[in-house]
């Protein structure tokens, strides 16, 4: 065909460009509708200033390592021999190359920890995605709607930390047994053009009525804003929304005081900082920010957790410019928190940081770090 | 507006259903970009040697992308920079076509600057990547990043991407490097690679810094030109 006509070729270019469009939108799935947050099963009664210490231990470490750090707990299926299971980063130390992603699991029966073993390594992921990975850390644990573990960590290019990336992986083991458990990578989600740089995960998802999931993030390379993505019930990615306009505000926990209605608690990395927080009221569709919270933040990491009724707990470092004291406290509104119990008190430089939760069997499970040496727990159950 | 108009305003405008691209698909674009890059930058280095030693370099580094483990040169690559974008592999490819083709001994098409239609695509490369730089760094108020995953992006992009071969009156066919960018967004619509968002398609941040380059030799040339 001849295209010496200006009106022939815009006529071509029209068909292409609808062509275009079509092919795009017959590869994409539905637009899903807004999401709407679930919460734990919880006693529809229960009052967070009720909970209290049921018991407290340490989490078994892999044979030689000297650091631990950045657990996540993940919540078991009923008829499972496990009530949770834990993933945390592992090594000689922190950021060193020999860091793995371990694992443990409480066993119901005998109520105790399996010895950890290690679940994911570097060289494996690198020769499975076939380009390397450098450095592992901060593992975030989810169960897809088919009962398949998904594990978001951050997998490091060339560059330190703040070069990181988000490897999501997924199951690939029949069982979620701790002996089975192994993963597959998927792929390194995609955050950011500039070769998706400095983009970290550290907290537990926000569960979604049609079993996805709302996994919240963060940037940290100099400014620090976080950053949520939606998946479905398989795990595939239904898109990403900033959460704040701060360059302050990393490592966000999300809790949700209705279907809809989300706050965002962040950590501060300003000196004498507080809380920082965020709100959606359609879903995490789009954000806006609320005003500095009371609690301290001495730039640590805040684990949360909304429980069903409006009840939400939160497990933070409460005194300004140290890590030696972990609190639980409670709200019912998600910026308003009064304390329920002082997980951990000592003295500088001891450091009791980096908190995960899970509502598990009737009970609050927190696990935390010691002195980036050790995880420990401690359950919390409800007054009779 | 109706009901069924609004549906597909919103289905056209998402950017919460994208579509990614397979594990398996991503792996073998990692191999295979990298390769045709890594080739043509092997013929740009070997510019002075035999042609038949050209090919076999290109051929060489090509071939060891496609090796498992550190040896491969996409373990260090992909590392650091994880997979091109389609634009920039099929400008190498261009360029390597020119390279080794007797017919054609042409130049590296962001070696000089070409018609005023390269230099306009890009100085609008260099444009969008300062905006999605700056998006990265939350400068900006907006997520231009995430449009990157809506399907009205990437039949807009490809609009404004055919406008030199709309504009383009001469007797001659038009200079295979003004296809590249809409043939990226072609192979974007189908494949979705590398990552799933238009941008990392169109643009890596490589190929904007080289982009950079020829749009400063290409308005000095213009500079040059219309003083004399």
């Amino acid at each position: 065909m001849n295209f010496s006509s200006l009106r022939l070729r815009l006529l071509a270019t029209v068909l292409a460009v609808g062509a275009v469009l079509g092919a795009d939108l017959w590869l994409r799935p539905v637009t899903p509708p807004p999401a709407q947050a679930v919460w734990p099963a919880a006693p529809a009664t229960l009052q967070v200033a009720t909970l209290q210490l049921a018991a407290k231990g340490v989490i078994p470490m892999p044979p030689d390592t000297e650091a631990a750090h950045a657990s996540s707990l993940l919540a078991m299926p009923a008829g499972h021999a496990a009530a949770l299971t834990v993933f945390w980063f592992s090594g000689e130390r922190e950021s060193g190359p020999n860091v793995q992603i371990a694992a443990s699991q409480f066993n119901r029966a005998r109520q105790q920890w399996a010895p950890a073993r290690f679940v994911v390594n570097r060289h494996t992921l690198g020769l499975q995605l076939g380009f390397g990975v450098r450095r592992l850390g901060n593992p975030v644990a989810w169960m897809d709607g088919a009962g398949r573990m998904h594990l978001f960590v951050v997998a490091t290019g060339l560059g330190g930390w703040a070069a990181s990336r988000v490897l999501h992986l997924r199951q690939s083991s029949a069982g979620n047994g701790l002996d089975a458990l192994e993963f597959e990578p998927l792929r390194v989600l995609p955050l950011g053009w500039l070769w998706n740089t400095s983009h970290l995960v550290r907290n537990s998802p926000q569960p979604l009525a049609d079993g996805g999931m709302v996994l919240p993030l963060y940037f940290e390379l100099g400014l620090k804003y976080p950053v949520a993505m939606r998946f479905d019930h398989r795990g595939e990615l239904l898109g990403m929304t900033r959460i704040s306009q701060r360059n302050f505000a990393l490592q966000p926990t999300l809790l949700a005081r209705t279907a809809t209605d989300w706050v965002a608690l962040m950590r501060d990395i300003r000196p004498n900082g507080r809380v920082i927080a965020a709100r959606t009221a359609d879903g995490g569709r789009s954000w806006a920010d609320l005003p500095d919270l009371e609690l301290v933040n001495p730039d640590s990491a805040v684990g949360g957790m909304a429980l069903a009724g409006g009840q939400m707990v939160l497990a933070h470092n409460a005194s300004p410019g140290s890590r030696a004291a972990l609190t639980l406290s409670g709200s019912v509104n998600g910026t308003d928190w009064t304390p329920i119990h002082a997980m951990e008190q000592g003295a500088n430089p001891d450091e009791y940081s980096y908190p995960a939760m899970a509502w598990v069997d009737g009970s609050l499970w927190v696990s935390y770090t010691v002195d980036r040496q050790r995880l420990a727990w401690q359950r919390f159950g409800v007054k009779p | 507006m109706s009901a069924d108009a609004m549906h597909w305003m919103v289905q056209l405008t998402a950017t919460d259903a994208p579509a990614l691209p397979a594990p398996w698909l991503m792996q073998l674009w990692l191999s295979l970009g990298w390769g045709v890059v890594l080739a043509a930058a092997v013929a740009v280095v070997g510019k002075a040697w035999p042609v038949r030693g050209r090919m076999a370099a290109a051929a060489f580094v090509a071939l060891a992308c496609w090796v498992g483990g550190p040896y491969a040169p996409t373990h260090w690559l992909g590392m650091a920079f994880q997979s091109p974008s389609i634009t920039s592999v099929l400008l190498c490819a261009v360029f390597l076509y020119g390279a080794f083709s007797r017919s054609t001994q042409r130049g590296h098409p962001l070696g000089a600057a070409g018609s005023c239609w390269q230099l306009a695509l890009a100085l609008l490369g260099v444009v969008l990547g300062w905006v999605l730089l700056l998006d990265t760094l939350a400068v900006l108020p907006i997520v231009v990043y995430a449009w990157g995953f809506s399907p009205v992006a990437t039949a807009a992009a490809f609009a404004v991407l055919m406008v030199p071969w709309l504009c383009h009156r001469g007797e001659r066919a038009m200079d295979a490097t003004l296809w590249v960018a809409p043939l990226a967004v072609l192979s974007f619509a189908a494949l979705r690679l590398p990552t799933g968002n238009l941008w990392d398609a169109l643009l890596d941040p490589w190929l904007w810094v080289a982009l950079h380059v020829y749009s400063i030799r290409g308005l000095i040339q213009v500079s040059r030109r219309s003083k004399a």
